[in-house]
């Protein structure tokens, strides 16, 4: 799918092969997704015991993106969409799944998801093979690990507020020297309060972070990266801030796709930590592509919004929680493809088994909050896509861009 | 009667009592069964279409001509025709007239010593009035509906019950709003509606109406005194407000990490007054997370110089906690400045109580339970050697909300054990009674008066599952140790944040938070066990906590409003009727 406006100079294209567009063209490439599912789950919160279970359909990560290059690549414009503010204004039902207020629900994406100027290779031949990078936006924090949108499984891990920063205003400088990226940045803490908010801009700067990625064998890549993000849960920033760590190795080749990863968030000066460790595998098949990911996570039990237990409140007024608990996640699925082009499509099923235990003390009993302390969780339904495939989100070097082909939406 | 018939009935009956044998006494010489009328309805006084009509037979099954049949009303009133012949078939006939009263009607037909019963329904007539049948003058608090709701009756011209009248309700007096602008009478007759009473202290009033059925009905309420609303005093949104402490007109405001704000509210200093409060200083104290605030009165040294802060730091409720006590010098309140600090390792302090002949302040330690420091003389630098004692208790461990010394005793509010008697001497503790006798929900703040001890709940987690929070009261028995005596359920609330009586010992008030019924509460303390309700004012974003303080002789609540929007709320209470 290609379109050419030749007096303007400009290519769209629906592939990565677009962006690697005539010398003093801008060539663009588009894509859009959306997955059509039905949750269902035993494990609901509300308090007071008993069996409960809730059913929903929704659809989730409705995202429309646009990629610009020009000047040979050296410059480049990301842009994402996403429309969860009016798909899932209240989330997206997975238990165990926190943050930006939601709870037992995956909140959903801001308006504009990612609106980055990246420039690359900024003193061409003058560092020698070096490639020094730069990235100005509202975007990723070069910290951890890739989003879960661009990763196999459709539910997101416990972990998503432990191992990703995003939709911040950042500035990010970049070197890359062989099989070595070093990232740093600057950003503002607060995250979104809403899906139609946009960061506060008078935090600006107030955070930052750093991120060492090193390509030792081809497909091969490991990263450790640090944070600190200041008050991300209080806008006006006068919450208590995290110290996030996260180190991970991550395989890619041919139709293997292998990650694991650990991470660790002390909140305010390490009166509450929660760990992560995270394993996740995905194998490319003739037509289909099965996937399973191990998670154990921790995570603070806050006050819930009254009647409505997937909430908590917002803004915040004291630092204290009700307790940690710690969510085993065992997810394993499957997609088959059954559209190509221009509409791809894939049917999924995906079945979690979720174990949520009390580490530590405080007054969160999940027994008497969810009725149980296991139970499952199983979505089918679509992932539909057309243009170009979903790239890795969540990093910002040169190389990292490529599709997700093997893994990710179809 | 025919002759004929008379004795026809005789040797049947005759025959029939020999072939029962001896014994049986005399049956029924004839058999009646019903064959047209039963089971009509038809409205009062009304004569019913269809006639009774009975068949009189012989025990063969053949037709009896000629019986006299004799008709009788057993039920519901009216008329039914006395008494009618059986004609060639067997049949006799009679008419059947309604009385006055709806419901069930019957009339028995008999002959022989054989009897029938016909039913049939008395609709009422159509409706002529209406009758007031509840909620009639009652009390009530502005703006909150009246506990029972108005009812009428619709009733025809005989008083019987009407349904399906459709009744009209209007607000006449009083400002206020009805549940049900009209409403149908239900199977009784009865139409409702209930009456949320205006803003404003005074008479209410609503008027029932139905087309054709009279002059409007008058339903009468009274709004009686509540909380006046006088003032809300923004707090920078910097975690807002989560105390307030008066004295001398002085109002010490826990401002989180905007420290402490100390405001004229009517001492004098500045000039301010309740509904002018003027900022006197403010001093963040180290670490910021101001909670709550206690102004020393040192009646040996004769001073007021010291403010003691609670810190609240980071915690998980149940086990662990953070945050020291801070001390500012007041003794210039144009110059108020942090000069010590008590730290405790492993426990964050939260309220406090001060024995301020002995010079000893209690603080309560959360998973630290009772701390007792010694705060005579001048207090610089670290004063952490100057604990007293300390005490923890409880089975399942110690996490103490709040305490306060009364009649020689500390009480001590723990969430996960209950309500605490213990004993001190000269700061040195000793548990001495209660303790496990809360195990429903968490147990939150306390407030000691009257020979009886107030304590709320904060369940946000429903320990148990059950919904809504608590205000229990205690009686202190002649040994100071507590017994429950009653509670008041609280719903749609998270938490009974806050507990206080006014200084003359006759009106409760409590905070709630999280949920719909948020806010202030006021309790008259005539008899102390059973408190009764005598206003709220409802505040949707939370009361975090609640302090009487009493200005220039009138008594004033001061509230912390919790974000977004914190303030710190002032009301009139001087005006309940308690």
């Amino acid at each position: 799918m290609r379109l050419t406006a030749a007096l303007a100079g400009i290519t769209i294209g629906a592939g990565h092969a677009a962006a690697q567009g005539r010398g003093g063209s801008v060539t663009a490439s588009w894509g859009a997704q959306a997955t059509l599912e039905l949750v269902a789950t035993n494990l609901v919160p509300g308090g007071g015991g008993g069996d409960r279970s809730l059913t929903e359909a929704r659809i989730v990560m409705p995202v429309g993106m646009l990629h610009a290059a020009a000047l040979g690549g050296r410059v480049r414009v990301l842009a994402a969409a996403h429309l969860e503010k009016y798909t899932i204004p209240n989330g997206e039902l997975a238990p165990g799944n926190w943050g930006e207020s939601f709870t037992d629900r995956r909140h959903p994406h801001t308006l504009a998801h990612e609106l980055m100027l990246v420039t690359s290779d900024l003193l061409g031949n003058v560092d020698g093979r070096v490639n020094l990078f730069l990235a100005v936006g509202k975007g990723f924090v070069p910290f951890g690990t890739d989003d879960p949108m661009s990763r196999p499984a459709v539910r997101f891990p416990v972990n998503h507020h432990l191992s990703q920063i995003l939709e911040r205003a950042v500035v990010l400088a970049g070197v890359r020297a062989g099989p070595a990226t070093l990232e740093g940045a600057v950003f503002n803490g607060d995250e979104p309060v809403a899906p139609g908010s946009w960061p506060a801009w008078d935090r600006f700067g107030d955070s930052w972070a750093a991120r060492l990625t090193l390509v030792p064998l081809p497909g091969l890549e490991a990263q450790g990266s640090l944070a600190l993000v200041q008050a991300p849960e209080n806008r006006p920033g006068a919450g208590p801030d995290d110290r996030k760590a996260s180190a991970s190795a991550r395989y890619e080749r041919g139709p293997w796709y292998g990650q694991l990863e650990w991470a660790r968030t002390a909140t305010a000066g390490g009166a509450f930590v929660f760990h992560s460790l995270l394993a996740e595998a995905a194998l490319t098949m003739p037509g289909h592509r099965p996937y399973v990911r191990i998670e154990r996570s921790e995570r603070p039990e806050e006050e819930r919004v009254f009647g409505n237990p997937f909430r908590t409140r917002r803004p915040l007024f004291e630092n204290s929680i009700f307790g940690i608990t710690r969510w085993t996640v065992v997810t394993g699925g499957d997609a088959v493809e059954v559209l190509r082009n221009p509409l791809r499509g894939a049917p999924f099923v995906e079945v979690s088994w979720i174990g949520i235990a009390r580490t530590g003390g405080g007054v969160f009993d999940p027994t008497v909050f969810y009725g149980r302390t296991h139970g499952a969780s199983i979505t089918i339904g679509v992932r539909l896509a057309a243009g170009m495939r979903m790239p890795r989100m969540g990093r910002y070097q040169p190389d990292a861009m490529h599709d997700m082909s093997a893994m990710s939406v179809p | 009667m025919r002759p004929s018939s008379a004795r026809t009935a005789t040797l049947l009956l005759l025959a029939a009592a020999l072939a029962c044998g001896e014994g049986s006494g005399p049956g029924p010489s004839h058999v009646l069964t019903i064959t047209a009328g039963d089971a009509q309805t038809d409205t009062v006084t009304h004569t019913l279409p269809a006639a009774y009509v009975v068949k009189v037979t012989d025990a063969a099954s053949a037709p009896q001509s000629g019986v006299t049949v004799t008709w009788t009303v057993t039920g519901g009133g009216g008329t039914v025709t006395p008494s009618s012949t059986t004609d060639a078939n067997g049949l006799a006939t009679a008419t059947r007239t309604l009385g006055t009263a709806a419901g069930v009607a019957t009339a028995k037909a008999e002959a022989g010593g054989a009897s029938v019963t016909f039913t049939a329904t008395a609709r009422a007539a159509a409706p002529t009035h209406l009758m007031k049948s509840a909620g009639d003058v009652q009390n009530g608090i502005p703006g909150q509906p009246l506990p029972i709701p108005f009812a009428v009756t619709a009733l025809d011209q005989y008083n019987n019950p009407v349904d399906s009248v459709p009744v009209a309700w209007a607000v006449t007096a009083g400002g206020g709003s009805v549940s049900a602008a009209s409403s149908q009478t239900d199977a009784l007759g009865v139409a409702r509606t209930t009456l949320t009473l205006g803003d404003s202290v005074g008479p209410n009033a609503v008027s029932a109406t139905s087309v054709g059925l009279g002059a409007p009905l008058s339903f009468s309420a009274t709004a009686v005194a509540g909380a006046v609303f006088i003032r809300s005093l923004a707090i920078p949104e910097n975690y807002g407000i989560h105390d307030q402490f008066i004295r001398d007109g002085l109002a010490f405001v826990c401002a989180w990490n905007s420290g402490v704000i100390i405001y004229d509210v009517g001492n004098g200093i500045r000039g301010g007054t309740p509904a002018n409060p003027i900022l006197v200083d403010s001093v963040t104290t180290t670490g910021g997370q101001v909670h709550n605030a206690w102004w020393f009165h040192n009646p040996v040294a004769s001073e007021k110089r010291y403010l003691f802060i609670g810190q609240e730091g980071p915690g998980s409720i149940g086990s662990s906690s953070s945050g020291d006590i801070h001390v500012v010098d007041v003794s210039n309140l144009d110059s108020i400045h942090q000069v010590a600090f008590f730290h405790r390792p492993g426990a964050g302090t939260h309220n406090f109580w001060m024995d301020e002949p002995n010079q000893i302040l209690y603080a309560a330690y959360y998973n630290g339970g009772v701390a007792a420091i010694d705060v005579s003389g001048t207090l610089t630098g670290d004063i952490s050697t100057r604990m007293i004692d300390s005490l923890s208790f409880g089975a399942s461990g110690t996490y103490t909300w709040g305490l306060q010394l009364y009649n020689g005793s500390l009480y001590a509010a723990d969430m996960l054990s209950g309500l605490w008697q213990l004993s001190t001497t000269l700061g040195t503790l000793a548990s001495v009674a209660g303790g496990g006798n809360e195990a429903a929900r968490f147990t939150s703040d306390l407030w000691v008066a009257n020979g009886y001890a107030y304590t709320g709940t904060w369940d946000h987690f429903r320990r148990t599952g059950l919904s809504g929070s608590l205000l229990k009261v205690w009686q202190l028995d002649a040994g100071g140790a507590p017994v429950a005596v009653d509670s008041i359920l609280v719903d749609n609330v998270g938490a009974v944040s806050d507990v206080e009586v006014s200084p003359d010992g006759k009106l409760l008030m409590f905070s709630t938070e999280s949920g719909p019924n948020s806010g202030f509460w006021f309790y008259s303390l005539a008899d102390p066990a059973h408190p009764v309700l005598r206003g709220r004012y409802l505040e949707p974003s939370g009361v975090h906590t609640a302090t009487f303080g009493t200005i220039a002789g009138k008594l004033y609540a001061f509230g912390a409003k919790n974000p977004s929007g914190a303030a710190m709320i002032i009301l009139d209470v001087s005006s309940l009727d308690y």
